[in-house]
């Protein structure tokens, strides 16, 4: 008698999970229904203006910005964090590594609204220095430190996936006459790539998701991506989803339109990232090498 | 013999060769993890920079500080790291607990002073609290057999003691509900619960005695049973005995020695329990076992190092930075002009916020964790059911944040009419946010515990809540309770869901209610962030920012650190 309450009480809580996730999705789409309801989905997702006070609400700028902050946050993030990851699993002395894993996870418990800060208030003006024509709110300094923030991610799942490739894998290219170097790149990485891909797409899906560093340093302003003068994109400013979302509620004559399209954002920025975390998911579990 | 020494010659250059690519690699991948540590605290260290202003010192007190505690506290470092790592970790250990004890001392000091929870109402929570708990013991133990009479004491008992019939949390909301729904009627009539009975008892004890009761008791209490369960071979009601004793009589010195040495007799008995006590017992273990010893010189040189650099500057009359970061920072409220912005209100408001997320994420979220790992079946529809809801968790964990905070929105203040901006609001939806972390890490340290236990209980007898609640749970507290703060430590510096349930930007006063108005400390600091007078800038942002990171990383680095001290134990 006892054991079945607490087995349904404890199945309730499993519940929830499920629930929350089912709540995500109906409540955000019974407004974005709602605003799809004023405007019609071509219009939304082929808009190429995001204009409040006009209520135009094309979703492409937006899109855009979050494609230029994630590209670049990855160029930075992926090989750092990989060859940090390398060098953690295959380098460090064991005394190294039991100082620096902890290092880097503890910075990555360092909020997001502080990675803005230093975008906003230190690196803008410190690679002003060497002459870049950066505004005052820009791509560059907000992507690098998104790029910053999700190496300690990308480097501890991808460290996980190299420390369990088996050592009896290692020993036998050692056998063969390999150097490190080798056994690094030809054996380790190769064995433990599904676990770095799913790594890749997490901090992918965390960098598109991330809020508060764009917020801060990126300014207000949604721009499409200017392909004939592509440098330009990074000096200016640029507004991606998730700052969108946050100005769209913090302003006060933001009419319904606007106040629902936020809602729409947001179920297209949570239909990428579940979406991104199902793959991720699927490839760690589905192109695991399994050693026995 | 020509040709093998053609052949040593060949290996010798593709040796050279791949050597250096080899030494290249190695230090590029050293690089890159230099690169991701070193960045963020350069950055670091300048905010720290901006914060505390330390170029605004004479050089002679900087000169004083780096002698008498710059060059101890890194030289026995050093010491510490290459010679005698076991002291390294009592060093570690005895500046820790007291620090964390402080910020303890620090959070219930500001609850009180707030009057978010009076000493009276401390002392009758602990009292209805001690009597459920008996309550509930003794019905164990004078009728062990009656296990459904029990589940009910055990949800009654506290029910009653703490909240009375119905609990008025309840009666609350059914009428608003009820006002919502413009019906006539209301409800009136409950039983009073212990708690509001202790309350109106006309003869309480004094405010001290009652803190004492109320917080050092079960305080040093559980001390006392922890350190008598280490040491098996004592007799424990001694042991126990002696810290309970101690700690009263520490505690109870404060309104006597108290005024005279200027101190609050609050202030003086929370820091003794918080720190002193606690600080105390390691110590005094430390000694007994004679291991690391030499550790317990290192919070002694800091402190000393501390006072003698303060009395040598005092002697000479040099200048101390000018700091943005100081006590009058942390204890006014903002204001217009940057000299006097203070950052009260949002520490309060976050410390309140925490205790939401920790009520509404720890219970579900292990909750959760014990049925995927203990209860859930493996094949079958339910076999697939579980897989569902662990994918689910795992991706749940991905969703950004800013859309948990627009479901706080849709969910708690448009469908639920809770205030916006409210602490409650801004507690369930991080609360919500944090969940999926807190249930992964719960599963992480269930799974720890080895099989083998849990069959030994079966084979006992046990049924499998039994075999749950005294094997596994107890071995992986540890594991779940790092795994929370570390979760916790990350909803504090969340942002984002703060901005979409309307978190308000400046808070002028502390929040003294959970339906009050939210102030929280990332809240304010990205208020801060978009004004652009250098003072707020590069001063007030700053101090706010070296805050908000200090508390994060000591709540974060004592996880961590304990976390794998015990990984390394197990």
């Amino acid at each position: 008698m006892r054991e079945r309450i607490y087995r349904y009480v404890l199945f309730a809580c499993a519940l929830l999970s499920i629930f929350v996730t089912i709540s995500i999705v109906v409540l955000l789409a019974k407004d974005a229904i709602d605003f799809f309801g004023l405007v019609s989905p071509v219009e939304f997702f082929t808009g190429t203006e995001f204009l409040l006070p006009r209520n135009q609400v094309g979703v492409l700028p937006l899109v855009s910005g979050t494609l230029l902050v994630t590209v670049i946050a990855a160029a930075i993030a992926l090989p750092v964090g990989v060859a940090a990851a390398v060098y953690l699993s295959e380098y460090a002395s064991e005394r190294a590594r039991s100082v620096l894993k902890p290092s880097l996870e503890i910075l990555a418990g360092i909020p997001t609204v502080v990675y803005g800060i230093f975008a906003l208030v230190y690196v803008t003006p410190f690679l002003r220095v060497f002459g870049l024509p950066l505004n005052t709110f820009n791509v560059l300094s907000a992507s690098l430190m998104v790029g910053i923030m999700i190496i300690p991610m990308v480097s501890s799942l991808s460290e996980d996936a190299m420390s369990a490739v088996p050592d009896s894998l290692r020993q036998a290219a050692y056998g063969m006459g390999a150097t490190k170097y080798e056994v690094s790149t030809g054996v380790v990485i190769p064995a433990a790539l599904s676990g770095i891909f799913s790594s890749f797409i997490l901090a992918l899906s965390r960098a598109i998701g991330e809020t508060m560093i764009v917020a801060v340093a990126m300014g207000s302003r949604s721009r499409m991506i200017d392909f004939a003068n592509p440098l330009q994109n990074l000096w200016q400013g640029n507004q991606p989803m998730t700052a969108a979302m946050v100005q769209i509620n913090g302003a006060d004559n933001v009419s319904g339109i606007g106040f629902k399209s936020m809602f729409a954002i947001g179920l297209t920025l949570f239909v990428i990232t579940f979406l991104m975390n199902l793959a991720s998911n699927r490839i760690a579990a589905r192109y695991r090498e399994e050693y026995n | 013999m020509a040709t093998p020494k053609e052949t040593i010659e060949w290996a010798g250059e593709t040796g050279t060769v791949s050597q250096l690519r080899g030494e290249v690699f190695k230090y590029g991948c050293l690089g890159a993890v230099s690169f991701a540590l070193l960045s963020v605290l350069v950055l670091l260290l300048y905010v720290a920079a901006d914060a505390f202003q330390p170029f605004t010192a004479d050089p002679g007190w900087h000169l004083t500080f780096f002698v008498t505690l710059v060059v101890p506290v890194v030289g026995t470092s050093v010491w510490y790291y290459r010679r005698d790592e076991p002291a390294g970790e009592v060093a570690i250990a005895t500046l820790g607990i007291p620090i964390i004890g402080l910020l303890l001392a620090a959070a219930l000091a500001v609850v009180l002073s707030i009057e978010l929870v009076s000493v009276a109402e401390l002392f009758a929570l602990t009292v209805a609290t001690a009597v459920s708990v008996g309550v509930i013991v003794a019905h164990a133990r004078f009728r062990p057999r009656a296990a459904f009479e029990r589940l009910v004491v055990l949800v009654g008992a506290p029910v009653v003691a703490l909240f009375g019939i119905l609990p008025e949390e309840v009666t609350m909301v059914v009428n608003i509900t009820l006002r919502q729904l413009d019906a006539p009627v209301r409800l009136t009539t409950r039983v009073v619960s212990l708690r509001e009975l202790v309350l109106s008892v006309p003869y309480l004890p004094l405010p001290w005695l009652m803190l004492v009761l109320a917080v050092t008791l079960p305080v040093a209490a559980g001390l006392g049973v922890l350190v008598a369960r280490r040491r098996a071979s004592e007799d424990s009601r001694t042991v126990i005995g002696m810290v309970v004793g101690g700690a009263l009589a520490l505690a109870s010195l404060g309104p006597f020695v108290g005024p005279a040495l200027g101190i609050d007799p609050v202030v003086w008995i929370l820091v003794v329990t918080f720190s002193v006590v606690p600080l105390g017992v390691y110590v005094e273990g430390i000694v007994r076992r004679q291991d690391g010893v030499p550790g317990l010189a290192f919070p002694v040189l800091l402190v000393g190092g501390i006072l003698l650099g303060a009395v040598l500057v005092e002697q000479f009359g040099f200048a101390p930075p000018d700091t943005w970061l100081d006590w009058q920072f942390l204890t006014s409220v903002h204001s217009r002009t940057p000299e006097d912005a203070g950052f009260y209100p949002p520490i309060v408001g976050s410390v309140m916020m925490m205790i939401v997320i920790a009520l509404a994420a720890f219970p579900v979220g292990v909750g959760a964790a014990i049925y995927l790992e203990e209860y859930a079946p493996d094949s079958g529809l339910g076999g697939k059911f579980v897989t569902l809801v662990e994918i689910n968790i795992g991706n749940l964990a991905g969703v950004p944040s800013v859309v948990y905070g627009l479901l706080g929105l849709a969910l708690f203040i448009r469908i639920l009419t809770m205030p916006a901006g409210s602490v409650i609001v801004g507690g369930l939806a991080i609360g919500l946010l944090i969940l999926p972390i807190v249930i992964i890490s719960a599963q992480e340290a269930l799974r720890a515990v080895p099989d083998s236990h849990r069959e030994a209980s079966y084979g006992m007898g046990a049924t499998r809540w039994q075999t749950t609640r005294n094997v596994v749970l107890p071995q992986a507290m540890p594991g779940i309770l790092t795994g929370t703060i570390l979760a916790v430590g990350r909803a504090i510096g969340e942002t984002a869901p703060l901005l979409m349930i309307g978190a308000a930007s400046s808070v002028r006063l502390a929040p003294n209610g959970f339906f009050d108005q939210l102030p929280a400390m990332p809240r304010q600091i990205y208020a801060w962030s978009t004004n652009l007078q250098p003072e707020i800038r590069h001063g007030v942002l700053a101090a706010g920012v070296v805050t908000l990171v200090v508390v994060l990383l000591v709540m974060n680095g004592t996880a961590i650190i304990v976390r794998n001290k015990f990984q390394r134990e197990a």
